[in-house]
């Protein structure tokens, strides 16, 4: 009897054991519908390249969405995705031969002690304009930072004999034939069997950056005619393919981080602030005001700024808090962008993106509403327990420049295009799991 | 940042197994029965599963117990199709009863110390669901005494105070990162008690047929005195002061019917129905003493429902001295669609039991069971996290009790 009692014992450990170990869920395989993914080639801008932190740096190429689509597509039968990648060790560089930012806790003695974002080296680090594509090439990601739509078919785009400001060495570097190539004729030279196209964003932001001071918005028939160009190209090549619009970039925390009211005083202050401003558009009073602002047809050449303008996060903060700008002196045009130059900048965007649309849907294309997903980004988001905004450093999406995406930001967003395409295609590519990707990284 | 300390769910712990009064490992013979046991007077664990029938004992007893719960969990997200899988360890629930009274005395007293709630569950390092919960163990456990009086030998009654002390450790991690990579994470243990009560009346109309009706209060347990602890990047550690916290849990009211039928001499008949008044579980708040804009108080919705469990069981005697008994559960969730969360991966089950008896001398006699919990697959998007995927649960628990009689 003893025995049997053992033997039951024994049998229901081994139970426990082997059977409720392993309780099982049945995966279905990622289907890739229609789609064919063989090669893949994804044509864009900074955002595709990895762009973040103010530069193009290895962490950033390695979570590009462009990078996480590939990775989810090789679940689907996509192929090799080629990177022109950076050392990692490379402080990397930015579009003003900066280092990359990193958070970084400074003390001074107008803020005391602070986080913030900081160049991790005195400068870039331009030995990365080299050619890599001997090396590396030939290339499935074109994203190519600075580029504008009318750039992509671009034949010497990084052609440096053309001179500063007349090619783009980070195309330089990547380039089958600096000379010749255009990012498009490269792209196609790939024969992709799949395409994704993420270009505008530059066409308003290069202006919008620098508070309407430099650069120009790209005109809509230019931008039109350069989309239909590409994207007649590349359908003759791949019939397949994904188009994403432009987001508002007034919605990005570049410009929503200071608001244009910012400037919050008691009524001494209000008082002293109106006496030394007296002959000019700009009043104050107790409470939140709009910053003092420079403005050539205003009164005495200066006014309040008013809702709907941004003041740039380019703004020295230290000057705002300590030395009076936007209260005793006028911010300069650089950092601010006015209504004025905010309303062109949506009237193009919102032309870009009704020409975005009709290709897409002319072509039979997958579309992603990139400016419907970051607004509704704005209030915030969660997702697996992740909250995501598009808050300046706390939201987790925006990278430290206030424009480029964190690696969660990248994630999010690729999962963004793999919904529109298995909507399009009829395919189940998994999504990204977000929860292995961060947002900005403390110190 | 505000919200980046997110709902700290902490306390669900205590529902670790969630219809944790169900799970029944209050007693080998009754788990092995289905976890029926509310109508008949079968031994000490009466004490538990009804006072009142706690005097008609035939005789005194001590017993003791322990039921090691094996439980493991999958996870898979419906986003990406990742799968995660829990590697908890065996948690170890025991029992302790005792039961005495004259024999000439109405009376009979009892004492039970038990393990009502007692499990760790631990997901997979870098799981899909780590910044809602990494790890959260959970002990706990009652001490009731119990004094039962016997009416006549048709009807007795019963009733018990219940103390209850817990101990919780729950761990999740935070989605902030430092220049290693490495994730932010907390840490909440603490000490938890509350009180409540047990009472029961047991009839026995006829020899064949014995009907128990119970009721268990809701016993809120309460940690006053907690210690949250932050692991943070070094630049945010003022924004994370660990510090202490209070929060607390309802462990739901429960009414009882069984009934005990013996249609032939060697075979008893059991079966129970359990009402869970879960919906006491409206939420979970956690109140932190040192809050900042980045450690606020939470409330997180729970929204538990009344829930419903069912049971059947048999014993038959083979010899004199030997007893074979099993049984079959079906019990009712209580977490409703949108409130599922990885720390109670609820969902209905089923359970099958068996166990044996064997009385080895006049005075000893040894109890040992099987239980396994099958739960139904559950897919179901969590609506604070907007976690989503299915969950699918085993849980085998082996148990075993000697018992001394005298």
């Amino acid at each position: 009897m003893k025995k049997i009692f053992t033997r039951t014992l024994y049998i229901a450990i081994c139970i426990s054991v082997v059977v409720a170990c392993k309780p099982k869920l049945e995966t279905p395989s990622a289907d890739k519908g229609s789609l064919d993914l063989t090669t893949y080639v994804a044509i864009g801008n900074s955002i595709t390249a990895g762009y973040a932190d103010n530069a193009l740096y290895r962490k950033g190429q390695e979570n590009s969405y462009a990078k996480l689509l590939a990775e989810q597509f090789q679940l689907a039968g996509g192929g090799t995705f080629k990177i022109p990648y950076i050392d990692p060790n490379s402080v990397g560089i930015g579009s003003s031969g900066n280092a990359r930012y990193a958070l970084t806790t400074i003390t001074d003695a107008c803020q005391g002690t602070y986080l913030t974002p900081q160049p991790v080296a005195g400068s870039g680090d331009a030995t990365i304009f080299a050619s890599v594509y001997a090396a590396q090439g030939p290339f499935n990601s074109f994203g190519v930072p600075g580029a504008k739509s009318f750039h992509v078919p671009f034949a010497g785009y990084g052609n440096t004999a053309n001179g500063a400001g007349n090619y783009n060495p980070f195309f330089t570097r990547m380039a089958a034939d600096p000379v010749a190539s255009s990012m498009l004729t490269d792209a196609l030279a790939r024969n992709p069997t799949f395409f994704s196209l993420f270009i505008g964003n530059n066409d308003v932001l290069l202006y919008a950056l620098s508070g309407g001071a430099q650069d120009a918005i790209t005109p809509t028939g230019t931008f039109n005619a350069s989309i239909d160009g590409i994207i007649n190209a590349l359908v003759g090549v791949s019939p397949q393919g994904v188009i994403a619009n432009v987001p508002d970039i007034t919605s990005l925390p570049y410009f929503t981080t200071i608001p244009y009211n910012g400037l919050v005083i008691d009524a001494t202050t209000a008082a002293n602030l109106n006496a030394l401003h007296s002959g000019s558009d700009a009043t104050f009073h107790a409470g939140a005001n709009g910053f003092l602002i420079a403005d050539a047809s205003a009164t005495g050449g200066k006014r309040n700024a008013v809702e709907g303008e941004f003041i740039l996060l380019t703004t020295p903060q230290n000057s705002i808090k300590c030395a009076g700008l936007g209260s005793a002196t006028p911010m300069a045009t650089q950092y601010v962008l006015t209504a004025t130059e905010a309303d062109a900048i949506k009237t193009a965007t919102d032309a870009y993106n009704t020409k975005l649309k009709a290709v897409a849907d002319l072509k039979g294309l997958a579309f992603v509403d990139a400016n419907a997903f970051l607004k509704s980004a704005i209030t915030g988001l969660t997702f697996d327990g992740i909250d995501v905004s598009t808050a300046f450093v706390s939201g987790g999406a925006f990278s430290l420049d206030g424009v480029h995406l964190t690696p969660l930001g990248n994630a999010l967003l690729a999962n963004e295009f793999i919904r529109s395409i298995n909507a399009q295609y009829g395919s189940g590519i998994p999504l990204v799991d977000v929860t292995k990707y961060h947002g900005v990284i403390f110190p | 940042m505000k919200k980046l300390l997110i709902i700290l769910i902490f306390l669900s712990p205590f529902l670790a197994q969630a219809q944790g009064f169900q799970v029944n490992l209050q007693g080998q013979k009754q788990q092995s029965m289905g976890g029926t046991g509310t109508g008949v007077a079968l031994d000490e664990a009466s004490v538990f599963f009804n006072p009142g029938a706690v005097s008609h004992l035939e005789k005194n007893g001590v017993s003791l117990g322990i039921s090691p719960t094996i439980a493991n969990s999958t996870f898979e997200s419906s986003s990406s199709q990742t799968q995660n899988r829990t590697n908890s360890p065996v948690s170890t629930p025991f029992t302790g009863y005792a039961v005495f009274g004259r024999e000439e005395s109405k009376f009979k007293f009892g004492l039970g110390v038990y393990t009502p709630f007692g499990s760790t569950i631990k997901w997979e390092d870098g799981w899909a669901g780590r910044f809602q919960l990494t790890k959260l163990q959970l002990f706990s456990v009652f001490i009731q005494p119990t004094v039962s009086y016997k009416i006549s030998d048709k009807i007795g009654i019963g009733a018990g105070f219940v103390y209850g002390i817990g101990k919780i450790d729950l761990r999740r991690d935070l989605p902030i990162v430092d220049g290693n990579g490495n994730y932010s994470s907390a840490k909440l243990t603490g000490n938890a008690s509350g009180i409540g009560f047990n009472a029961g009346i047991y009839l026995k109309p006829i020899e064949k047929l014995s009907i128990g009706i119970t009721y268990r209060s809701q016993v809120n347990m309460k940690v006053n005195n907690g210690n949250a602890e932050f692991t943070v990047p070094g630049s945010l550690s003022s924004s994370f002061p660990s510090g202490p916290f209070t929060s607390s849990l309802p462990l739901p009211q429960v009414i009882s019917i069984g009934v005990g039928v013996t249609p032939i001499e060697k075979l008893l008949i059991t079966a129970d129905v359990n009402f869970i008044g879960w919906s006491a579980y409206k939420e979970l708040a956690f109140d932190y003493e040192n809050n900042t804009s980045s450690l606020q108080d939470t409330k997180s919705v729970r929204n538990y429902k009344d829930t419903y469990a069912f049971r059947l069981g048999g014993q038959y005697s083979v010899k004199e001295n030997l007893r074979v008994r099993a049984g079959i559960a079906y019990q009712l969730t209580p977490v409703q669609d949108g409130y599922v969360t990885p720390e109670v991966p609820d969902a209905n089950k089923i359970s099958y039991t068996a166990g044996i008896g064997y009385k080895f001398a006049d005075k000893l006699t040894v109890d040992a069971s099987f239980t396994f919990e099958d739960y139904a697959k559950r897919t179901d998007t969590n609506k604070e996290s907007n976690f989503s995927g299915s969950y699918k649960t085993y849980i085998a628990i082996p148990g075993i009790s000697l018992t001394y009689n005298f």
